[in-house]
């Protein structure tokens, strides 16, 4: 990939052991894209896809790591979030990639549904040896500054 | 947050303020605290109020999915409300669909609603034929 990591804002990495670490690490997805001025769609977009993965690993694995990194390609400026975890993995990806398919009496919509939101989505994980999860998400257009989204949709 | 402060009635219409950030083990208070508060109050409808949530994912699908199903079993009914736009957009995007759920703008909505499932049920109670009916004819 092309893109360069972003210098001043070093990768933050955050421990998720329960519900209310994958709520936090939501929270930091939204801060750093409204911080790169991403509008609030794409920040909610974020935020909700790094939920899903978060609460999977608590679901799954027990425990995991999601680290965060902002990246930049000439104009471009985007998230990269790194989601990873030893827990017993997934034995077919593909079909934990399916609408609807689900192990663990959820919707099944956690991985495809993080998938849509995200630009990019890379999984790898294999049984006994933990799963990672490598998403990102450009800036559509200009930033956004944040105090504007109050009156996003006006002329 | 205290769950026990996190329903109000209205009429027939039960008020639920879902929170923020939904945890795995508020689920199950949330949910056993609502189906107390329709015994209570013989609330027929229940509204779920998501204005505080900013971020929606499936697991707050699941929630609502299973509160709408044990509510059904208590001859309620759960409606939802108070979602914002760019939430609305990204659970669409998600995947997330909510059969068997109706949805309304606001508590206005909410009320006129509720007000007309009371005045079915109670038409209902009116056109059945009162006890001592059968017993007279013997």
């Amino acid at each position: 990939m092309a893109e360069q990591i972003s210098a001043g804002l070093p990768p933050v990495s955050i421990r998720v052991s329960d519900d209310a670490h994958a709520v936090l690490a939501a929270q930091h997805g939204r801060a750093l894209a409204a911080r790169l001025g991403f509008s609030v769609v794409e920040q909610t977009a974020c935020s909700t896809a790094i939920l899903e993965i978060a609460r999977n690993i608590v679901k799954y694995a027990g425990a995991g790591e999601v680290t965060f990194q902002a990246v930049e390609d000439g104009e471009q400026v985007g998230i990269v979030v790194v989601a990873c975890d030893n827990g017993p993995g997934i034995a077919d990806v593909n079909l934990a990639l399916q609408d609807g398919y689900s192990t663990g009496g959820g919707l099944g919509l956690g991985l495809p549904g993080a998938r849509r939101l995200m630009d990019s989505f890379q999984i790898v994980s294999r049984p006994g040896q933990g799963t990672t999860v490598v998403m990102q998400k450009w800036r559509s257009a200009a930033p956004v500054r944040e105090h504007a989204s109050s009156s996003r949709g006006r002329p | 947050m205290d769950s026990s402060g996190s329903t109000q009635k209205l009429e027939n219409l039960l008020l639920v303020a879902v929170p923020r950030d939904l945890m795995d083990d508020e689920v199950i208070e949330l949910r056993r605290e609502i189906l107390q508060a329709i015994r209570r109050h013989g609330s027929q409808v229940v509204l779920l109020d998501f204005s505080r949530v900013d971020i929606c994912d499936s697991f707050f699908g699941r929630f609502i999915y299973t509160t709408s199903k044990m509510v059904e079993l208590m001859g309620a009914k759960v409606i939802i409300s108070g979602l914002q736009d760019v939430v609305i957009e990204t659970m669409v995007e998600l995947g997330m669909t909510l059969p068997d759920v109706d949805a309304v703008l606001d508590l206005d909505d909410a009320l006129a609603l509720s007000r007309s499932l009371s005045r079915q049920y109670n038409h209902l109670n009116e056109t059945a034929p009162p006890d001592g009916d059968i017993a007279d004819e013997e």
